[in-house]
């Protein structure tokens, strides 16, 4: 009882700091855009444009305004949920935010599954012979996808299967000859609830790719941390405790090891979640995957401040969220953890 | 391991079952990513080779450089004064909503453009206002006589819409939508991609194809793969780096590409902060225009693809004048670097700025100094820094930046659109300029009476106004506040499967022209 009620205070907190937290992060980005060298207006007229031009366009996007009132008017327009929009096309940031964030969700979710599956595999698979060749060959895998480039790997993978074999496409999110399903912007959802499977297959291919980089330059954290996690688990006393009793090696591994040694892979899944939520610009740079990272990269190129302060809101108040959501799965799974 | 091995030999059986390339539209890449397909909006190449297919301006210009009529009938006449000019309108014409193209609507897109646009200064800093004079004929009354106004009403941003479709957004974009007179209508928007399909009630010629797909890929080894994988059918050279242009046109002088080059529109060029020292002194300015080897830095960085350019006006353009500038000569910039007292034991030192986000830029930089360091290593030598574009751009205006190399793409194929925005000088003090576009374009730079120059160049017409031009570029030579460094032209590449593409002359690809090729066909055109 004692431990539900600590439980709820400290999820209870962690949600009343989260507007605080989201307040000083979007305060830290309107100011960083500000002192940041660069221009709004030099960014979309280039040096071209004659003075009188640029003032006029300053005045019409709210930039001659003192500071001060910037700041005062995005606080609370921020309150009232709304974050401004774009200087770039004056379309609300809500509405961008829309169009990108599903993409790099979709993305982020497929490859962390592919992650997931092949890291673990690898990692559990040289279990049963420390030290063994496969063992051996699962460390390196490891190490290796960690430690590869990401721009590297995502355009060694693009030469090889889409430009030299042709087998899929090299860029983009959907076959330019088909219309894109409508609905919640996760193609793969859309298409399926349509039941095209046009647009389907259309949506698979284009996401193999890029999915399949990031899920294999991703899986060598699971597969590291699981190995680790794994052997410091098979020698605890726990361990040598269920195996004098006689439990065979298969039942000691799956019903007393992995459940223990997965528990911190749960933490690192979590955070690895946060990490994706804001996309993952090399990934989405090289295969033209329209995400939020590549968004908030032309954004800033842009200098279209409402759009980067959005954006970074946006995915802040995730990652907050998620790192709550996974607290409070641990905090369910792991009985040891006190708060 | 398994997993790993089971998604690579996924990969085959997913293509397998992928649907071949049916459509009989034609797909084309660019870099560009297109944000909005409102006129007011356009200011990049993207959209602007968009809008040429979903649009017509009221003149255009043909391939070879000449004025030709499109939604007027006739070039405009223009009142004793040079202060009116009306326009006759072509009749007949529907826009993509069905609703006729008039006079109104003309005048409406003029004065949403004016009031709204990006651009909007370029046809406000000469238009007075727009009037209905006809229900076929608009009237402009022009703040100055303003001769290339043909050549100014030819860009592709002051293309009509429809007023209907555009009624609730007469001052605020409509980004996603795009409702013209051109020979296709838009029939999806994304970002990343754009469809366009013929407008069966076109009042010209039909598009040869059934219609085309833009798509935009973010970057240069995925658009040159997509032509390479035949996953492509054209490709738009606007962000390709320079290595992969070079191996499409050498696929293209083998056969196994096509190739079209268009008009150039774009110098790239140095901007020397002529009000500071050391680059207020003339001698040494003459110096450092002496010391660029255009050849081969043009050879070196940009791999033959570009063309040294010694002026500012493109070549194809009137007032043209090949060698306005002086050609490299490193004995004659040494006999100046000594006159300024350098090179015997002093070493001049001049900070070259180069755009850190285009590659190009920084190769040009490191290319300048080594050619220095070979050249005239006792005389001179530059300290280069990359500086992202956004960044270069806010700091030049403030002569912040001693020279900084960038690049100048003008809106609409005339020599005042490369001559005003880079020299006109609203105020100033002796040869200083303190306010206007020669500040904004980081020489500081001016000449009495030059101001005077370039606006009666801008009244004129004819021989007078090409030999005002090459005067005012001989002029502006001397003082060498810019170095013109090369020509950039736009390029498309395509597949041989896909008729010749061909440019206009204001470097969009008629996209109407394109058509997929038959067997047949493929095996005549080489």
């Amino acid at each position: 009882m004692s431990r539900r009620s600590d439980l709820a205070r400290y999820l209870a907190s962690r949600l009343a700091l989260a507007p605080l937290m989201l307040w000083l992060i979007a305060s830290l980005v309107f100011l960083l855009l500000r002192v940041a060298p660069g221009d709004p207006i030099d960014a979309l007229l280039g040096t071209r444009a004659p003075e009188a031009a640029r003032a006029a366009l300053r005045a019409q996007l709210g930039l001659d305004r003192p500071l001060a009132e910037q700041y005062g008017r995005f606080l609370g327009h921020l309150l009232r949920g709304d974050l401004g929009q774009s200087l770039t096309n004056g379309e609300p940031v809500t509405r961008l935010i829309q169009d990108s964030l599903p993409a790099s969700l979709e993305l982020g979710v497929v490859a962390l599954l592919l992650a997931a599956i092949v890291g673990l595999a690898v990692g559990f698979s040289g279990i049963a012979r420390p030290e063994g060749r496969l063992d051996l060959a699962g460390r390196l895998y490891g190490i290796g996808t960690y430690a590869l480039p990401p721009f590297w790997a995502a355009m060694v993978v693009q030469l090889v299967f889409a430009v030299w074999l042709g087998w899929l496409p090299v860029g983009g999110r959907f076959p330019a000859t088909l219309m894109p399903p409508q609905g919640t912007g996760f193609y793969l959802l859309d298409s399926l609830r349509a039941g095209d499977w046009q647009q389907l297959g259309g949506s698979l291919r284009h996401l193999v790719l890029p999915a399949s980089t990031l899920g294999l330059l991703l899986s060598g954290i699971f597969t590291n941390a699981l190995r680790l996690n794994l052997r410091r688990a098979l020698g605890s006393d726990y361990v040598e405790a269920a195996r004098s009793r006689g439990l065979s090696e298969r039942r000691v591994v799956l019903h007393h090891a992995l459940p223990n040694a997965l528990l911190p892979v749960l933490t690192i899944t979590g955070i690895t979640v946060a990490s994706l939520i804001g996309g993952a610009l090399l990934i989405e740079v090289t295969f033209s995957w329209p995400g939020i990272a590549f968004r908030l990269q032309e954004a800033i190129a842009q200098r279209d401040y409402p759009l980067v302060q959005g954006i970074v809101v946006v995915v802040a108040a995730l990652v907050v969220l998620v790192s709550v959501l996974v607290d409070l799965v641990v905090a369910l799974l792991d009985p040891r953890i006190r708060f | 391991m398994a997993a790993c091995l089971a998604t690579l030999l996924a990969l085959p059986l997913l293509a397998a079952c992928q649907p071949r390339r049916s459509s009989p539209s034609l797909i084309v890449a660019t870099k560009s990513r297109i944000d909005s397909l409102d006129p007011v909006q356009a200011s990049r190449i993207g959209v602007m080779q968009v809008l040429s297919g979903l649009g017509d301006p009221l003149y255009a210009i043909d391939s070879n450089g000449r004025l030709e009529t499109r939604l007027a009938t006739a070039l405009p006449v223009l009142s004793d004064d040079g202060l009116r000019a009306r326009i006759p309108l072509r009749q007949g014409v529907l826009f993509h909503d069905g609703t006729p193209f008039n006079a109104d609507a003309m005048a409406f897109s003029l004065r949403r453009f004016m009031a709204i646009g990006t651009l909007g200064y370029q046809l406000g800093e000469r238009v007075e206002s727009v009037r209905v004079t006809a229900p076929y004929e608009i009237e402009l009354a022009l703040k100055r006589p303003f001769s290339p106004l043909p050549r100014l009403l030819s860009a592709i941003f002051l293309t009509p819409v429809s007023p209907t479709a555009y009624r609730r957004h007469r001052d605020k974009p409509l980004n996603d939508r795009f409702v013209g007179t051109g020979p296709y209508a838009l029939a999806f928007f994304g970002g990343q991609q754009q469809r366009l399909t013929p407008w069966p009630r076109y009042w010209g010629k039909r598009p040869l194809n059934a219609g085309i797909d833009l798509v935009t890929l973010s970057n240069s080894t995925a658009l040159f793969g997509a032509l390479r994988s035949g996953e492509v059918d054209l490709l738009l050279n606007s962000g390709l780096e320079i290595d992969h242009q070079q191996a499409l046109h050498r696929d293209a002088a083998a056969g196994r590409l096509r190739e079209a080059i268009g008009p150039s529109q774009e110098i790239a060029l140095v901007s020397l902060l002529s009000d500071q020292p050391p680059l207020n002194r003339p001698v040494l300015r003459q110096a450092v225009a002496r010391s660029l080897d255009r050849a081969t830095i043009v050879r070196r960085v940009t791999l033959g693809l570009r063309s040294p350019q010694r002026q500012l006006i493109p070549p194809d353009l009137p007032g043209s004048d090949p060698s306005a500038w002086p050609a490299y000569d490193p004995a004659k910039a040494r006999i100046l670097y000594r006159q300024a007292g350098y090179c015997q034991g002093k070493v001049l030192t001049l900070p070259l700025t180069y755009r850190s986000d285009i590659p190009t830029d920084r190769l040009f930089a490191l290319t300048w100094q080594a050619q220095l360091r070979r050249d005239l290593a006792d005389c001179v030598t530059l300290e280069v820094t990359g500086m992202e574009a956004t960044t270069a751009y806010s700091q030049l205006d403030k002569g912040a930046l001693t020279m900084l190399f960038y690049d100048w793409i003008g809106d609409y194929p005339d020599a005042e659109n490369f001559l005003m925005p880079l020299l006109s000088c609203s105020k100033a003090e002796g040869d200083r300029c303190l306010k206007g576009n020669s500040v904004l374009g980081g020489s500081f730079w001016t000449a009495p009476g030059l101001e005077a120059e370039l606006q009666r160049s801008s009244q004129l017409d004819g021989p007078e106004r090409v030999s005002l031009l090459v005067a005012i570029q001989r002029r502006v030579a001397a003082a060498n506040p810019y170095l013109p460094v090369w020509l950039s032209a736009p390029a498309a590449w395509g597949g041989l499967g896909v008729s010749q593409p061909r440019f206009d002359g204001s470097g969009r690809v008629r996209l109407g022209e394109l058509r997929r090729l038959s067997a047949a066909d493929g095996a005549r055109v080489p």
